[in-house]
């Protein structure tokens, strides 16, 4: 779908490039996640490849065709949902979504999208009096009213209480199920654990790493077995790496003669290794 | 319907939504008031110039009152996104600032006829305010780019005025008489714009109309090049936010 190669972007009034070589691909009906802290780029990336910033260094090919090329009709088959709420507050729910998805040759079926999302009560309402969470369901909705084949999604869930954070990501599952396209940028990892089919980690303004979370987990991961049992008055833990426990006289020594309080399988998280490759703590 | 139709629509129903519609009945009653004030009867000297502040500030205020709406609110950033071409999206705004001013030239031209006497042609005073609204409005968008804020628009606009006007009206009404300054006046835009609604009242020689029209008409084009061309850059800015 995309083929991103030495892409570099500064803004204007910075001195300092936000992007800094970046090279990926997303592939036709995965769900590709952009992952890294805070400030990393993550946005401009996404705005890049809306063709919101256009002068950018390095090439962007959109189905084997240069994006440089592409016009307004680019619009016609991509959705984009912005992290912050993009509507027109005096009008209500409704009269937002009909104004936009009038624009478009394929038009979705936005009251089924709304009612799952749970707004279609409040379609009537002036979006002012919209919660955030609301607006930012409103804006999932914006993204797909013209039945995209490619998706951007901008830290989608951010703003969202659990129970709706759940219904978002299966639209976002049922959209790849039916063949769509995503790019997905957030800094929640189990967003990416559960939704994303490949990740890249970004750090400085570049892609560190681009791989499946599974395989990700198995690289980086080291599981583990954590020990908790008595010494004297006291309670003592002792970790154990799994993969060298049966042969670990240590462990066999530590079961056979101690009082175990309990005993954990520990296995590294994305989170572990968000640290580990951006050398920054998310907030997940 | 094509999407020009859609962003006309979308447009006007903001228009009554954000009370800019409302607000520019208020204006229109304003004038009336002063109409209604005028102690002379004949008030066709007047009228024009009544006429001219409306459509030169109302079309720079209502293009840029919708832009800094959609710049605030993010909404700027959804259109941007969209499949809509940026000639539509600033003349839908164009037409309905242009209908506007034509709205209360209507309203207004009535209300003279039934309480005051006037005496000007209707027919040529509305193809001014098109030509002189339509001009104001790619000012607007010019000073929209430029402008940090609604009260920073306010303040060029208030600069525009004040460089252009000044002199245009000073000079209309015949405060400043030197050949020289009278000469100097035609420089300016809004000398054009005058001198086009004032020839309703039959009293400009044909050259200095032909004149005004070859400015406003010329320059409406070109100021529409320069703000399609301008969009890019400011559409970068705004949308890169
Ligand atoms: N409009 C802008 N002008 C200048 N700098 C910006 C602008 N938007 C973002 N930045 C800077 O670019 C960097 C990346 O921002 P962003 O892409 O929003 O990060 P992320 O989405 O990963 O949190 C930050 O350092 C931010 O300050
Ligand atoms: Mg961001």
């Amino acid at each position: 779908m995309f083929e991103v190669r030495n892409l570099s972007y500064k803004y204007p009034r910075n001195r300092e490039m936000t992007i800094r070589g970046m090279n990926f691909d997303i592939r036709q009906g995965e769900i590709f996640g952009l992952l890294g802290p805070s400030g990393v780029g993550k946005s401009t990336t996404q705005k890049i490849m809306v063709k919101l910033l256009t002068d950018f260094e390095g090439s962007i090919y959109y189905r084997n065709r240069d994006l440089k090329i592409y016009d307004k009709d680019y619009y016609q088959e991509v959705g984009v949902g912005f992290e912050v709420p993009v509507h027109f507050s005096k009008l209500t729910a409704e009269e937002n979504i009909n104004f936009f998805k009038k624009l478009y040759k394929n038009q979705a079926d936005t009251d089924t999208l709304m009612k799952r999302l749970g707004i279609f009560e409040d379609r009537k309402k002036k979006v002012s009096e919209f919660s955030k969470g609301m607006k930012i369901r409103l804006n999932f909705v914006r993204a797909m009213l013209n039945n995209p084949v490619m998706l951007f999604l901008d830290e989608p869930t951010i703003g969202l209480d659990p129970a709706n954070a759940r219904i978002l990501k299966n639209l976002i599952k049922e959209y790849r199920e039916g063949g769509g396209t995503v790019l997905l940028s957030t800094h929640l990892m189990n967003d990416v654990d559960e939704l994303c089919d490949r990740v890249a980690f970004m750090a400085n303004g570049k892609i560190v790493e681009t791989d499946t979370p599974q395989s990700l987990k198995r690289k980086y991961g080291e599981s583990s077995v954590e020990i908790t049992y008595v010494k004297g008055d006291n309670l003592q833990k002792k970790s154990f790496e799994m993969e060298t426990l049966s042969k670990n006289n240590e462990f066999f020594e530590l079961v056979r003669n101690e009082k175990i309080v309990s005993m954990h399988s520990k296995e590294t998280t994305l989170d572990d290794i968000f640290i580990k490759v951006t050398g920054v703590e998310s907030y997940a | 319907m094509p999407n020009f139709l859609v962003l006309l629509v979308g447009e006007l129903k903001r228009m009554v939504e954000y009370k800019i519609a409302a607000a520019s009945v208020v204006v229109a009653l304003i004038w009336i008031g002063i109409l209604y004030l005028t102690e002379i009867p004949d008030i066709t000297f007047i009228f024009p110039l009544l006429i001219f502040v409306d459509a030169t500030s109302m079309a720079i205020l209502m293009v840029g009152v919708t832009i800094f709406f959609e710049k605030q609110e993010g909404s700027l950033r959804a259109i941007l996104v969209s499949p809509i071409s940026k000639t539509d999206y600033l003349l839908s705004k164009v037409v309905v600032t242009v209908t506007s001013s034509v709205l209360t030239l209507i309203v207004l031209y009535i209300y003279a006829l039934l309480f005051k006497d006037i005496n000007l042609s209707l027919i040529g005073l509305l193809s001014a305010v098109i030509l002189v609204a339509f001009f104001h409005a790619q000012i607007g968008f010019i000073l929209s780019y430029y402008s940090r804020d609604f009260t920073s628009l306010l303040v060029n606009m208030m600069k525009y005025l004040f460089i252009f006007f000044m002199p245009t009206l000073l000079v209309y009404t015949g405060i400043i008489n030197h050949e020289l300054f009278d000469k100097a006046v035609y420089l300016a835009p809004t000398t054009a714009a005058m001198t086009l609604l004032n020839a309703s009242t039959g009293n400009v020689e044909s050259g200095d109309l032909i004149y005004a029209l070859a400015y406003l008409g010329i320059g409406s084009v070109i100021l529409f090049v320069f703000v399609l061309r301008l969009f890019d850059s400011f559409a970068a800015r705004e949308g890169g936010v």
